[in-house]
């Protein structure tokens, strides 16, 4: 019994020293900020790795899962008589919650563990320390840009999966069911607000970006050198942005969408 | 490109380190195992040092110290007259731009081409031209024998070419103290030639004091001019190469001659043999 | 991939993503409808102004016209304060009329803005004396009904069986509705009546 405790008060012990030095870290990647933005190529260079080769993904995830609005959104709308709404339903999913939210969960996965992986590879190998020995802050040089990176990635990111889910929801719902193509736009036109509803995801998704980014960084550097301990901190990125994604998801639209 | 001139008078060594102890402090503030203890060490311009002593007698910590990387609960650590663990940020970032460290295994930037790789500190810290940096960096890699190799990637050249490229990173900056961590481990005869033989050239060539920390007695003692022994984190015998192999000390000597058993056990500590295989109770 | 086609992609993906966000403003949202006209402000006041939300349209002959910018309540008169914004390119006669109507049977709620004939019109910061509130569905059930019950009393000849809604119309139950039948006819209607009659007043 005595034991149990003791296991459990280490574990306390370390998780909140382990947020403090997180904490730390995010003021310091700030404070060293300066590098990612006066040598925009290194910045440049993370978002290709970052973004561009996430666009497969989320492009395809964003589709599918407009089809899947379409069908589903078809489904319920057409026993109220209210398929008309399926324009206004497929958008408002997509842009308020899915777009900003499947994202960076895709983007923690794909993105993420990456960003984790390399590196905790790159401690591994003393590549940081031998930064480090040179003069050179490894967290300007290599934390900065992938973080500043991500968070710059994000947003376009989800506005290009809700973009494309919309489209989806559109071929589906108009092309293949027959919902008809005027009522389809002008009621989402009529429903979705750009501050209220694309502005806000907007916020979301670069929330979100902050916090997946982060926590991907911030593991990679707190890595154990070695395999078992680079594959237990992309195991910790994916699921510890995960949750943040969710957790700060209901934040968000409990202070967004919760009117009156 | 000019490094700033020494403030250390001609006599007096470059590195010196007096009554160094040191172990990693735990999350509760207690201190773990004790790594060093009153390490008395020092290294003058143009002098190759090499530190010994079996796997972790603290050689590695040293150079970490040396670096500002770790700072010593006791003791003073002290580069070209300044106390390396009282410098402000910038001022220790300046300092180790007059160092250079030649990591075990190389530590290359993976992903960077060999030239990057050499031009990184260049890059870095000086303002010169792309063209001045690609003649610095093909002139620093003909030094080590691979200015040819210069587009390839880490991962397409050998172990010994790869530290011979971490080499001509070290010396990019042309340092006045260079570090070697384990240079000659996992090489094949041919390339620790090479390996030891740049060491020997380049910091002469340099003017630099240079310090090797190795387990590697054949090679070192043939090129360097002094040694340090460590065994548990502490300075067990110094002198000359010659010295070292004649010394009576019997650490000394189980390592010089690579006895397998001597102060440094071959058994492992455990329980009587006969009780651990069950015997004893039958007797 | 060299430095110069690196920028290429990583511009693309920028661009395509900033692309991404307009589309959804422009396409799926509302930022090129309205927003960017000049509006000026005029005052409604309401019984009742059932479940017209913020931002809810004002249209005058079915046309957008203005949105509704904010919903007070005038705790002198005890009555809903509505303000709207109209679109300045529209002037609408001092005595125009505001109705809250419902689009479609069970829809959103909106304003209908009927223009009178005075000659002067509204400016920013007028009123609209003119108003209807809401109609509110159970009230007019019940009112209905009421009214259905007042009917049969005074047509004594007609065998009643008590007050029915009319068929297929199912109104949830309701106060003054005495929902079954009632088997003797003539003199039972006159108490159903007056029943239904002292429960109205409730």
């Amino acid at each position: 019994m005595r034991l149990l405790i003791e296991a459990i008060g280490h574990w306390l012990i370390d998780a909140v020293a382990k947020v403090g030095y997180g904490a730390r870290l995010f003021g310091l990647t700030f404070r060293h900020s300066g590098m990612a933005f006066s040598r925009f190529r290194l910045t440049i260079a993370q978002i290709n790795f970052i973004g561009n080769y996430s666009l497969v993904i989320i492009v395809v995830s964003g589709l599918f899962v407009g089809f899947v609005l379409g069908l589903q959104g078809y489904n319920t709308l057409q026993r109220y008589g209210s398929e008309q709404a399926l324009g206004l339903l497929v958008a408002l999913s997509l842009v308020r919650e899915l777009g900003p939210v499947v994202t960076a969960l895709l983007f923690a996965g794909r993105a993420g563990t990456s960003i984790t992986a390399e590196i905790g590879l790159m401690k591994a190998g003393e590549q940081l320390s031998a930064m480090e020995m040179m003069a050179v802050s490894p967290i300007a040089r290599v934390l900065a840009p992938r973080f500043w990176a991500g968070v710059i990635s994000m947003p376009l990111l989800a506005a290009l999966f809700s973009a494309v889910g919309v489209f989806g929801g559109y071929i589906v719902g108009v092309q293949m069911i027959g919902v008809d193509d005027g009522a389809f736009w002008s009621q989402m036109q009529n429903g979705v607000d750009w501050k209220e509803d694309v502005g806000n995801g907007v916020i979301k998704s670069i929330v979100f970006g902050i916090a997946v980014t982060f926590i991907a960084v911030f593991e990679g550097y707190d890595s154990q050198p070695t395999p078992e301990g680079v594959s237990r901190a992309t195991t910790r990125t994916v699921v510890s942005s995960s949750l943040a994604v969710l957790f700060l998801d209901f934040i968000l639209t409990a202070l967004m969408f919760s009117r009156e | 490109m000019s490094t700033p001139p020494s403030q250390t008078p001609a006599d007096a060594p470059f590195v010196a380190i007096q009554g160094v102890s040191f172990a990693y402090p735990t999350l509760t503030g207690a201190l773990g195992r004790q790594i060093l203890t009153g390490v008395d060490l020092e290294v003058r311009r143009g002098q190759l040092v090499a530190l010994m002593g079996g796997s972790g007698s603290g050689k590695t910590t040293i150079l970490r110290a040396l670096g500002g990387q770790i700072k010593p609960q006791a003791g003073t650590v002290m580069v070209d007259g300044q106390n390396v663990h009282a410098l402000k940020h910038d001022q220790l970032f300046a300092l180790r731009r007059r160092m250079g460290m030649l990591f075990q295994f190389g530590a290359l930037f993976t992903d960077m081409s060999v030239f990057d790789n050499v031009a990184f500190p260049l890059r870095e810290h000086t303002d010169l031209p792309e063209s001045a940096i690609r003649d610095l960096v093909l002139m620093k890699l003909n030094a080590v024998g691979l200015r040819g190799a210069h587009a390839l990637m880490p991962s397409e050249v050998s172990g010994g070419m790869a530290r011979r490229v971490a080499l001509a990173r070290a010396i990019a900056l042309d340092p006045q103290l260079i570090m070697y961590d384990e240079p000659f481990a996992g090489l094949d005869p041919i390339s620790l030639g090479q390996i030891a033989n740049l060491i020997r050239t380049l910091g002469e060539a340099l003017g630099a004091a240079s310090i090797v920390v190795t387990h590697d007695v054949e090679e070192s003692l043939s090129i360097v001019d002094y040694v340090y022994f460590l065994a548990e984190g502490k300075i067990v015998a110094k002198g000359t190469p010659d010295e070292i192999r004649a010394s009576e000390l019997p650490y000394v000597k189980q390592f010089v001659s690579g006895a397998p058993d001597g102060p440094v056990r071959f058994h492992y500590p455990a329980p009587d043999y006969a009780t651990d295989l069950g015997l004893g109770a039958r007797q | 991939m060299n430095r110069k086609l690196t920028d290429l992609w990583v511009g693309l993906f920028v661009v395509a993503g900033f692309g991404a966000i307009l589309i959804l403003a422009l396409k799926a949202g509302n930022l090129a409808s309205f927003n960017f006209s000049e509006t000026y402000q005029v005052l409604a006041k309401f019984d009742n102004i059932g479940g017209l939300k913020v931002r809810a349209p004002v249209k005058s002959a079915g046309v957008v016209v203005g949105r509704v910018a904010s919903v007070g309540f005038d705790d002198q008169t005890y009555e809903a304060v509505v303000t709207l914004a109209l679109d300045r390119r529209y002037a609408f006669p001092k005595d125009s009329s505001a109705k809250i109507l419902t689009s479609g049977l069970l829809g959103e709620q909106y304003i209908g803005l009927e223009p009178g004939g005075d000659t002067a019109k509204l400016a920013d910061g007028g009123k609209i004396k003119a108003t209807q509130s809401a109609i509110v569905l159970e009230t007019l059930i019940s009112q209905f009904l009421f009214s259905k019950a007042a009917e049969g009393k005074s047509d004594s000849k007609a065998p009643d069986s008590g007050i029915t809604a009319p068929p297929g119309f199912t109104a949830p139950p309701v106060i003054g509705a005495p929902g079954g039948a009632d088997a003797s006819a003539g003199k039972t209607n006159d108490k159903s009546g007056t029943k239904g009659e002292t429960k109205d007043k409730k």
